[in-house]
């Protein structure tokens, strides 16, 4: 399984795939077999008005991102973790932290 | 103790008609080029080398916006700017970089335009903050008022923003240049580990090339000594010149001056330099006196008021503690007797290095107008500075940045530290700086024990980019990713002043719980070490070798 993510064009922010569009929470996103990933990417990789720098992350059986890609994903998905901002990430979801720290 | 009343009136140079229509036609090229792009006209990889020319990175979490902060030299009315940008177009709060610059982490593309007509405003811009150009030229932060200088490194670090903004012949050198100026006996701008140092003396310029951290870290070797000043560009040039032909273009990690020096050696890099040099018209491209006094002309004294009240200044030492420790720890010795210094500490405890939120941006320009004569200046140890502060008027400046957040007493101390925004917001990071460096600043949040510990700095990196610059920390650390975990690497015995050295990584990686730890350690043992007060931590190592430390670092507590 994968998640597909980008940031958006006009204002750069962390985008999430949530099967039928874009969101800003990454705990929206959805996860996609790998043939869909896959082609979805090539699909967004085309639409470069809309997003910028689409990629794929791998994910394993228990929904967190593979070991060697863990730490950045975490940081990206919920957002800076210096007091600033995680928090403000998650409060204005009203969740917790996504992916297992 | 009354504020002494003063004219905020900043020295520094100030834009002419050039500079106000090249700017502003960059600006509008720029625009036109961001609207094209959100348009669909031109694509993201035709788009991303002209966003970085005009310092907008795409990071981890949102655009970036790099600002020049020429030589790190502020007034007051740029400093409002910024927090007016923070406040209107960011997250509230700027980050001060290593090369002297502020960042903005939370930039949209579509602002972009319209912040830097604002920023041109106050004659600012992005230009050269990013690409394989020659960046921001960095100086010492005292430059003007240090005691202990020679001669005023700024108007030289003038002549140099105006010879490399825009030369056409090195906007595409093999990879990013910098250059660095100090002219005082002290090297507060770590001239030995940049491209090119330079080191200002009433003999001339001693010019270092090849110095740099990264992947492979070099102390700058001399290639000549007591230059002429008044021939300073065209030999900058000639040195220029034999990178760009020879610098590798093959290899971005072997593309840096650094490796073309080490290969071919100092002293044939330096004959070919001269080589160089002596074909060069050097009439065309030497400043000429009548500009080299023109740009001087900018960089006089301010007026500065006279008189001190010793008896009071005294009074208040006694009557408060922490503004007695603040004048101890954060004021440097001024050229006029009556005045000092000011570092404003930007590593309060617990909080990201180098951060300001625009409340605060506020508050250091208006004791910049009230105090300072209306000029700031920003370290490379990420610190803001007023340099000229009328010993009278330093207990009431001290009692208003405290309120502000801004009264830390850290100067040069071990919470002082530099660390890059690592991967808390760099695209580019294998490891977070920012929360290790807010893990140790409350480790040693005890003011006595920061005092007794002394002068000491650490260096952190979240990746082996260095711009953490660990490899001249006296204790560096290096953030390495592990197959998707944080280790530290910790190095032991840098130091980026005139006797420039390069730390060496001393035992295994440290998980980011453990560093604190063994910090602690290693400074415990280094109290015990030292023969007195007087003998600071890099002394110690120094003498007693890095073994004996190797040891404390991986004890267990």
């Amino acid at each position: 399984m994968k998640l597909l993510t980008a940031n958006r064009l006009t204002d750069g922010l962390t985008l999430w795939y949530s099967g039928s569009g874009w969101v800003e929470d990454a705990a929206e996103a959805t996860k996609l077999s790998d043939d869909d990933a896959d082609a979805l990417l090539i699909e967004w990789k085309l639409r470069e008005t809309e997003v910028v720098a689409p990629y794929l992350i791998p994910l394993t059986d228990t929904g967190n991102p593979v070991q060697r890609e863990h730490v950045r994903e975490f940081v990206r998905a919920n957002g800076p973790t210096i007091g600033q901002t995680t928090d403000a990430v998650a409060k204005e979801h009203g969740r917790t932290a996504i992916f297992e720290e | 103790m009354p504020a002494t009343t003063q004219a905020p009136t900043p020295t520094m140079y100030k834009y002419d008609a050039f500079d106000h229509a090249f700017v502003r036609d960059r600006n509008k090229e720029f625009a036109g080029q961001v609207a094209r792009r959100l348009a669909g006209e031109i694509t993201e990889d035709q788009f991303k080398p002209l966003r970085l020319m005009n310092g907008l990175y795409l990071q981890l979490h949102a655009y970036m916006l790099r600002i020049a902060v020429p030589y790190g030299v502020l007034s007051s009315k740029q400093m409002r700017k910024f927090a007016h940008i923070a406040r209107t177009y960011d997250r509230d709060f700027g980050h001060f970089t290593t090369r002297q610059n502020l960042q903005f982490n939370w930039i949209k593309l579509a602002d972009a335009p319209k912040i830097l007509e604002e920023l041109a405003e106050v004659e600012m811009h992005a230009l050269q903050t990013s690409g394989n150009c020659i960046r921001n030229t960095t100086t010492d932060q005292f430059a003007g008022a240090a005691r202990d200088e020679v001669a005023d490194p700024r108007p030289w670090a003038e002549v140099i923003r105006q010879w490399s903004s825009n030369h056409p012949e090195f906007t595409f050198l093999p990879r990013k240049f910098k250059i660095a100026i100090t002219g005082a006996t002290k090297d507060r701008a770590a001239i030995r580990v940049h491209d090119i140092g330079l080191h200002l003396k009433p003999s001339g310029f001693d010019v270092y090339v090849g110095g740099g951290m990264g992947r492979t870290p070099h102390v700058a070797p001399v290639i000549k000594r007591d230059l002429n000043p008044e021939q300073l560009l065209s030999y900058l040039e000639a040195c220029l010149r034999v990178y760009n032909r020879y610098g590798r273009r093959d290899n971005i990690y072997k593309a840096r001056i650094k490796i073309l020096v080490s290969a071919l050696g100092a002293e044939e890099y330096g004959r070919q330099v001269e080589e160089e040099w002596s074909r060069l018209d050097k009439a065309k491209v030497d400043a000429p006196a009548a500009e080299v006094n023109r740009i001087k002309s900018f960089f006089p004294d301010p007026a500065f008021v006279d008189g001190f009240d010793s008896a009071a200044f005294e009074r208040a030492r006694t009557a408060d503690a922490g503004f007695a420790r603040w004048v101890k720890n954060n004021t440097n010795p001024h050229k006029r007797d009556n005045h000092v210094s000011v570092t404003i500490s930007l590593k309060p405890t617990g909080l990201p290095p180098g951060d300001a939120s625009s409340a605060q941006m506020d508050v250091m320009a208006d004791v910049a107008d009230a105090y300072g004569y209306g000029e700031l200046r920003v370290s490379h140890e990420q610190n803001i500075i007023l340099p000229h502060v009328a010993k009278n008027d330093l207990y009431t400046l001290y009692e208003k940045l405290d309120a502000a957040g801004l009264g830390t007493a850290n100067a040069g101390k071990i919470t002082d530290m530099i660390a890059c925004p690592g991967l808390d917001y760099c695209s580019l990071a294998n490891a977070r700086s920012i929360p290790l460096a807010q893990d140790i600043s409350q480790r040693f949040e005890d003011a006595k024990l920061t005092d007794q510990i002394g002068d000491l700095q650490i260096k952190i990196s979240g990746c082996i980019n260095a711009c953490g610059h660990h490899h001249v920390g006296h204790i560096g650390i290096l953030g390495v990713d592990k197959q998707g975990i944080e280790f530290y690497q910790i190095l032991l015995g840098g130091r980026a002043d005139e006797k420039a050295a390069l730390g060496q990584i001393t035992g295994k990686g440290l998980s980011a719980e453990a560093v604190p730890a063994a910090i602690e350690r290693v400074v415990r043992l280094y109290l015990d070490l030292r023969t007195s007060e007087t003998e600071r931590f890099i002394d110690t190592l120094e003498r007693v070798g890095r073994d004996a430390f190797a040891e404390a670092l991986h004890e267990h507590a």
